[in-house]
């Protein structure tokens, strides 16, 4: 038994010296249950999304079709858009036509459009008409989009609904029937409950049915019933439009009734970007995944430089016609090749298991990972050049690897995070490593198009790289 | 050869290297002696461009040696202390990159691998992993790595560290024969035994500083003494060792006296005063000057220490 307390006493003694371990134990998870405290909103009243952009054309007279549009801008989930800004800076009210080119442009101000067409009531038959459009690149946030849309729409405008009774009887019942047919009503409704006559009819041909008191003024929705809510997917592979009869439900309270408006209401979907996608989810997750594994190979192989020095081959290697740049940058090539290979087999293998398309983008494919490769390595070489030993050194990946790939979009949208951490998104190397890749498997752009986002990843390298070359120069790696 | 002009290094406050000064010239075996810390690898290093002096002047046949001089390394050939070896790779390809370092490429780069693998007896290993070689092995491969590019200099820093005696007797017997060709060396040790086997000049250093330079006879000349006689410091010899300090030099260290008479103190005065003391003739050994002595006589402390 005392050996055994000698051993165990070795063991957490070691342990306590060992920083790295002890980060890893404790600090680190620490800070990412802070972090992710944080981004999820944990304890607060009112979590969820906050200001995705939303733009919403409204081209309908009826004046509850502008009380939707106040409904959505008063719901903080969304940050709605209705004015195009052109490059003189004049501004206008945005139309169905402005939608396309501005949601397929690389640097598009909105994912998510609301369209209100003219014929928002319709006549023919009982329902609405409104358009979505959409750049449904991430599956989890289209379908939070969609899921807030739907419930604010239900929540605030149920008695579009009763106009559009209205409109479709009197219709089918031509004027003259229809006044006899609210006038009958209105007097048996009087006369059951009282009430002045005249009144009653006036509130019904105004499509007043009592649904707002039915469903109840907006409310701030339940978060978890937000992101769980069955609403209709993107289109269908290979389809740009879908007209969808089934919606969101609304929160608890009305549900049925939200179940009910969601049967009359049509949804016509416009996928406006990837339509032709085969493999759409497959696509959108890959690039975050594959940027994750190879920011951990790139750091593992960055702290080989420390095995390296401790078994004295930079001794060797530097008392041959060798300097410590040339040592440097042959560190450099060598993680930018290993990225891009790895890279390459993994969209290979996720075009093997999932069918996603490469063959239409290898060229482009292969610069975005080559230039999202060259930052992976900087990124590595920076841990290395910071770190006093390879154990600090993993412990400091692992801890910046999960912070980058978690605030940068790889495992979650980040639309779905506080806006101020949204900011920080752009920060990482992540986040534009993704983006280059969903701007050539998923929204199919040109290598023009994707310049902007090259041109970031090569000055995270350039910057990243000469801060590390410098705490090199600074540091005893090569001593 | 080489010069080294009042060559002085510091690491903050610790002065590594103190006002050294030193000449080897071509063909010389030349050992630099002196315990762990002395000094010996920070002037390998800076002998071998790794780091620069904080004042003073290192030249190799007229030229200056700097980190920033990266042609005057072709001539130089850095055997480290550490086996700095890719241990994954094979020992031919870990010869293939550092002769290709140095500029070699095909047939000839081939040739000098075979000639080397051969020199030290490992050609019949050439397709295992250097991780699977015996530490002596290891060395040995550790060696000729240094020797590819056929360097007029150089230096070994402590290469026979953690060897057996076998790999050990190797090494010397190569490093002998290279010396022989026409090889500068400066091999760097704390084993006197090493110093005095192989090398034609040692310098001793201790504390960064150069305190004796010269062959092996000039060295021990400086000694006092030509004799050392050592017994056991136990209570029975206290009253022996008492008496000895004013005949002349007595250290005590590991329980075992030291004493080193002044040239006109004969021996069979000493051993009369021990028969005196009723001490049996068994307890004393008597030695000649070594190494080990001179460096105790000049620093006050052991070589091990």
């Amino acid at each position: 038994m005392r050996s055994i307390l000698v051993l165990l006493r070795k063991d957490f003694t070691n342990f306590l010296r060992n920083k790295a371990a002890v980060s890893l134990t404790f600090l680190i998870p620490f800070v990412m249950i802070w972090l992710f405290g944080i981004i999820f909103g944990v304890n607060k009243k009112d979590s969820g999304p906050n200001g995705i952009p939303l733009a919403v054309v409204n081209a309908s007279d009826n004046p509850a079709a502008q009380k939707l549009v106040d409904a959505l801008k008063t719901e903080k989930s969304f940050r709605v858009i209705t004015e195009f800004v052109s490059p003189d800076k004049s501004r206008r009210p945005l139309t169905e036509a402005d939608l396309r080119p501005l949601m397929q442009a690389p640097d598009a101000p909105f994912r998510f459009a609301l369209v209100i067409p003219p014929d928002l009531v319709r006549t023919k038959d009982f329902g609405l008409h409104l358009k979505i459009f959409s750049n449904p690149r991430n599956e989890i946030e289209t379908q939070t989009v969609n899921g807030i849309l739907q419930k604010t729409i239900f929540t605030n405008v149920p008695q579009l609904l009763g106009e559009s009774l209205q409109a479709s009887a009197k219709d089918y019942l031509g004027s003259p029937a229809f006044k006899q047919f609210n006038g009958t009503i209105a007097g048996a409704v009087a006369d059951a409950f009282g009430g002045d006559k005249e009144k009653i009819q006036q509130r019904i041909e105004a499509g007043d049915f009592g649904l707002g008191r039915v469903i109840g003024p907006a409310k701030p929705a339940d978060p978890s019933l937000r992101r769980l809510d069955n609403n209709p997917t993107p289109a269908p592979a290979g389809s740009a439009q879908s007209t969808s009869a089934s919606a969101a439900p609304a929160p608890a309270a009305s549900n049925a009734a939200a179940d009910t408006l969601a049967r009359i209401v049509r949804l016509e979907t416009v996928q406006v970007v990837g339509a032709n996608v085969k493999s759409p989810a497959a696509t959108s997750i890959v690039g975050g995944w594959a940027i994750q594994f190879l920011l951990f190979a790139l750091s593992a192989s960055a702290t080989s430089l420390f095995r390296e020095r401790d078994a004295g081959l930079f001794q060797r290697l530097l008392a041959s016609p060798v300097t410590r740049a040339q040592i440097l940058w042959s560190k450099f090539l060598y993680g930018v090749c290993l990225g891009i290979i790895q890279l390459m087999v993994l969209f290979f293998a996720g075009r093997v298991l999932f069918g996603i398309e490469i063959e239409r983008h290898v060229g482009l494919l292969l610069i975005v990972c080559t230039f999202a490769a060259s930052a992976c390595t900087s990124f590595g070489m920076l841990l290395a050049a910071i770190a006093p030993n390879a154990e600090a050194a993993q412990g400091l990946a692992t801890f910046l690897i999960m912070m980058m790939s978690s605030l940068g979009g790889a495992w979650f949208p980040i639309t779905l995070m506080p806006v101020f951490i949204q900011q920080f998104s752009k920060l990482t190397l992540v986040y534009w490593s993704m983006e280059g890749f969903s701007s050539v498997l998923w929204a199919g752009q040109s290598f023009l198009q994707i310049l902007p986002i090259l041109g970031i990843l090569a000055g995270i390298t350039a910057v990243v790289m000469s801060i590390a070359i410098w705490r090199f120069n600074r540091g005893r790696i090569f001593e | 050869m080489l010069h080294l002009r009042s060559v002085t290094k510091r690491y903050g406050s610790l002065v590594a290297l103190d006002d050294v000064s030193l000449d080897i010239a071509r063909g010389e075996f030349f050992g630099l002696l002196g315990p762990n810390g002395a000094g010996k690898s920070t002037l390998m290093s800076l002998v071998a461009g790794l780091r620069a002096p904080d004042s003073g002047t290192l030249t190799l046949d007229g030229a200056p040696l700097t980190a920033a001089n990266a042609a005057s390394r072709t001539s130089l050939g850095l055997v480290p202390q550490h086996i700095a070896l890719y241990p994954e790779l094979t020992a031919p390809e870990n010869l293939r990159i550092f002769g290709a370092l140095y500029g070699l490429r095909g047939g000839d780069l081939r040739a000098r691998i075979d000639a080397a693998l051969e020199a030290v007896q490992l050609a019949d290993r050439r397709r295992d992993a250097v991780k699977t070689f015996s530490g002596g092995m290891q060395r040995r491969l550790n060696l000729v790595a240094a020797l590819l590019h056929r360097p007029k200099l150089l230096l070994c820093d402590e290469p026979t560290v953690g060897v057996d005696p076998q790999s050990r007797l190797a090494i010397f017997e190569y490093l002998e024969a290279l010396n022989r060709d026409g090889l500068t060396i400066i091999y760097s040790t704390h084993y006197m035994e090493e110093a005095t086997r192989l090398c034609s000049r040692i310098g001793i250093i201790d504390h960064g500083r150069l305190h004796a330079l010269g062959t092996l006879d000039e060295l021990l000349a400086q000694l006092p003494f030509e004799e050392e006689i050592r017994f056991p410091a136990t209570p029975a010899t206290a009253a022996l060792a008492a008496d000895l300090p004013v005949h002349g030099e007595l250290a005590t260290a590991d329980a075992i006296h030291r004493f080193r008479p002044r040239p006109d103190f004969k021996l069979s005065a000493f051993f009369g005063a021990a028969e005196s003391h009723a001490l049996p003739g068994r307890l004393f050994t008597s030695q000649r000057p070594t190494l080990e002595a001179l460096f105790l006589h000049l620093t006050g402390r052991t070589l091990r220490e």
